[in-house]
């Protein structure tokens, strides 16, 4: 359960978040009762470029071992001035309790929504990361059960993304995976965007070794990671699969993207 | 007798409406006032307990990020206030590049140590007050006060499971240089130096033996690095990079935000320090 | 204070007692319903070319007894969505009762729309949204199946925690189990859906129930099924399972004192 969207294996090792009995025995007279929350899979991944951000998300639904649906989207577009959200510029994904996304979702469309309606211009991709985070924080002793990362560009064009915890802090970061796989997608990342332990050939051995250069990758090179990020996230993890929904942010505006993942 | 029917007869169903309380954010800004959404049950803190508290039971649904090594110590110069930068929820390492050191205005700094969002959102919070104070009475709010508002105000959610530890660290003409821990327990202690967090008992360590008030202000720095490179070597929850400010009285200067791994080799290497670790690496 | 942040914050067992996981599940005194009572089992809906066909059976149960044999989880909508309820009946009916204000309400509207099957399971998602965000939750699964706005072939599914999500094939309950797998080989994408005419869906469907009927020992073989399409809903709501073959059961073993 701890998976369930903190995206970590649990204390002793892997673990998958389907499991939502706690195991700690309760103490005195039980009886069955509601909770209020479930985890419905999935993973997402965020990766902020020089003039472009891709938000990408994986379409699979599951409940326990059942897949819900095959096509259910966890990356969505914000603020746009019309329901098909066609001049949107943020995107938002959410992964854990697809209701709590689906409410959080549509209460900050809402939110940055009515403030192009008020203030006559698109909300900053800065000032919307501010809010959601206060909106997570209103719910700090009920929590939405999710892990939201926000992207789009910022004020000089480049590319940004936010990652949150369910209760609202927030970070801008380059690169930020979530959800499920996130355990399996993170260190691939920190290695192939980061270049974590990534040193230059023939710089020597031991301490003289040279880190390779950081330095922003193209388009094309973060839409082949992104795939194959999901692509082994699919082999290795059973709630992920089917499809996947990705978004990239541009000063053209935001492009969709969907790409069949496998169905087993 | 219709009224006597309606008084004791249930409407076929509710209004199943939200209310329009929840409405009004759409038309007036945020307001960052302690109103919040709880779990309608009888006990909303015991509720929140069971959700969250992976300390107690390992498998709670809910993992909220921990972790930290942070300390502040005053000297002659002003403040020196360091950080790691490591976030963790159990044994996952959510982040290595938190900012722990939260600027709340151009000449006060606060520490994050706990729940991060307690320590982002409340101190955003302060630091609102502390520009409302200062637009009230013209001018700059001392750090005694700013650190009182912030104890009040965590003190008044008690046993709520706020998660906390602080520090307040600023320079002002009335006060010289100031520092106040606050903890979510409501303690508020004004001090010359703090380490606050999972790696404090390491920085302590270090930071005692070096601390003089008398230091300069490069050997200050020094003190400040070499005490978190200490616990990020030996405290398995602290690491990733060291954030170091020096907060002087017209204001605080950032000291880079850099990588434990490089220093901690120079130190060992250049220094002789370390030395329970081989240099052999091949 | 203790030195790990772990520790932070969180109520300290000497002065508050000690951790009780109990809150996780388990409630106090006045508290909502926490469990349903009488309960309808499977629903089971499938797209076809022109519409959705769903059928449930008419059996309410009060744990492992059958006690109510004529209950119909088929509920209309406004002639373009039809509703079909699993879980709590008292609490299908508490939505039946509210549906049908809505319907009245909407009807004596002056804008001249008409709500869709899909307006009509963003509204019921709300409401189980809302009721499971106040601990009352309405104890039931529905498939909500119609035309949308273009008159194209709608099919969803709310739950009692506001979940929602859309497939060419759904189905609650037990019916996920054993349904699902025999309308995906059917219908496993949006497309194959589209190419399925009203007899196969039918047919699908009216598999399934017989499937089911054999497996699930909460059901019965009485039970109603509908067709919506764009020109309106076909519903009946007393069918009886067709050409069952109990045959297989010669052939199970192994339970109960029979050993071989």
């Amino acid at each position: 359960m701890a998976a369930m969207f903190s995206q970590n294996p649990l204390m002793n090792g892997p673990n998958y978040s389907f499991n939502q009995t706690p195991t700690a025995a309760a103490a005195g007279n039980k009886e069955h009762a509601f909770y209020p929350y479930t985890d419905n899979g999935g993973s997402t991944l965020a990766i902020a470029g020089e003039d472009f951000t891709i938000i990408a998300g994986d379409t699979r639904s599951t409940s326990g071992y059942n897949i819900n649906t095959r096509y259910q989207p966890k990356v969505f577009k914000i603020g746009g001035t019309t329901s098909s959200q066609d001049d949107a510029n943020i995107i938002l994904s959410v992964v854990g309790f697809a209701a709590d996304g689906e409410a959080l979702k549509e209460r900050l469309d809402a939110i940055v929504k009515m403030y192009r309606y008020q203030h006559g211009k698109p909300m900053s991709v800065k000032a919307c990361a501010q809010r959601l985070s206060t909106i997570l924080y209103g719910k700090r002793f009920f929590p939405y059960y999710v892990h939201a990362i926000l992207g789009g560009l910022d004020e000089e064009g480049k590319g940004a993304v936010y990652s949150y915890d369910p209760v609202g802090s927030y970070e801008r970061e380059q690169c930020r995976a979530g959800g499920a796989a996130a355990s399996l997608i993170m260190p691939f990342l920190d290695n192939q965007v980061n270049f974590k332990n990534q040193y230059m050939p023939g710089s020597g051995v031991g301490h003289d070794l040279q880190e390779r250069e950081r330095k922003p990758l193209p388009l094309v090179e973060v839409e082949a990671l992104v795939k194959d990020a999901f692509d082994s996230a699919v082999e290795r993890h059973i709630e992920v699969g089917d499809g996947l929904l990705m978004m990239m942010a541009t000063k053209n505006g935001i492009e969709e993207k969907y790409i069949p993942l496998k169905r087993d | 007798m219709d009224t006597l029917v309606a008084q004791y007869s249930r409407p076929m169903f509710e209004k199943e409406n939200f209310s329009d309380s929840d409405q009004m954010e759409l038309y007036t800004a945020p307001i960052l006032s302690p109103r919040f959404a709880m779990p309608p049950v009888a006990q909303p803190s015991a509720w929140l307990r069971a959700a969250t508290d992976d300390h107690a039971n390992p498998n709670c649904p809910i993992k909220i990020a921990h972790g930290t090594t942070t300390l502040a110590f005053r000297f002659q110069g002003g403040i020196i206030v360091a950080t790691d930068s490591r976030a963790t929820a159990g044994n996952w390492i959510a982040s290595q590049t938190v900012k722990k050191v939260i600027e709340i205005n151009n000449c006060l700094l606060g520490t994050m140590a706990g729940g991060a969002a307690d320590c982002q959102y409340w101190l955003a919070y302060l630091g609102m007050q502390c520009r409302l104070h200062e637009l009230r009475h013209k001018r700059r709010i001392s750090v005694a006060a700013a650190s009182k508002i912030l104890a009040n105000l965590v003190y008044s959610y008690k046993g709520m499971g706020l998660s906390m530890g602080t520090m307040c660290a600023g320079v002002t003409p009335s006060e010289g240089p100031a520092l106040y821990y606050i903890d979510s327990d409501g303690t508020r202690l004004a001090g010359n130096l703090f380490c606050v967090g999972s790696g404090q008992t390491f920085a302590y360590g270090v930071l005692d033996a070096e601390y003089k008030y008398d230091l300069s202000e490069e050997e200050a720095l020094e003190l400040g690095r070499r005490s978190i490179l200490a616990a990020t070597h030996r405290d398995a929850y602290s690491g990733g990079f060291i954030n170091l400010y020096h907060v002087k009285e017209d204001g605080w200067v950032k000291h880079g935000f850099s990588d434990t791994n490089p220093i901690f080799w120079k130190t060992k290497l250049e220094k002789g320090e370390f030395s329970n670790v081989t240099s052999e690496l091949v | 204070m203790n030195h790990l942040p772990q520790g932070w914050g969180r109520p300290r067992d000497d002065v508050y007692g000690a951790y009780d996981a109990s809150y996780l599940q388990n409630s106090g005194p006045n508290q909502h319903t926490q469990q349903p009572v009488v309960t309808g089992t499977s629903v089971v809906a499938l797209k076809f070319k022109e519409g959705v066909v769903i059928a449930a059976d008419n059996l309410a149960s009060y744990g492992s007894l059958a006690r109510f044999t004529d209950v119909k989880r088929l509920r209309t909508f406004a002639d373009a969505a039809v509703v079909g309820f699993g879980g709590d009946v008292s609490d299908m009916q508490y939505l039946d009762r509210l549906l049908t204000s809505l319907d009245t309400e909407e009807a004596y509207g002056t804008t001249g729309h008409t709500l869709n099957a899909h307006n009509l399971h963003t509204y019921l998602s709300k409401v189980f949204y809302k009721r499971r965000s106040e601990f009352n939750p309405l104890w039931n699964q529905v498939l909500v199946a119609g035309v949308d706005q273009e008159k194209k072939p709608f099919l969803a599914s709310a739950d009692l925690l506001g979940t929602t999500f859309s497939a060419p094939s759904l189905a609650t309950g037990f019916g996920a189990h054993l349904a699902q797998p025999i309308l995906r080989t059917l219908a496993p994408d949006e497309e194959a859906a589209a190419g399925l005419s009203k007899e196969q869906a039918v047919e699908a469907i009216k598999e399934c129930m017989k499937v089911l009927f054999y497996r699930d020992a909460r059901s019965m073989d009485k039970y109603s099924i509908a067709v919506v399409t764009k020109d309106g809903i076909d519903l009946r709501e007393n069918e009886k399972l067709e050409a069952q073959s109990w045959a297989f059961a010669e052939k199970i073993r192994g339970y109960g004192t029979q050993v071989n």
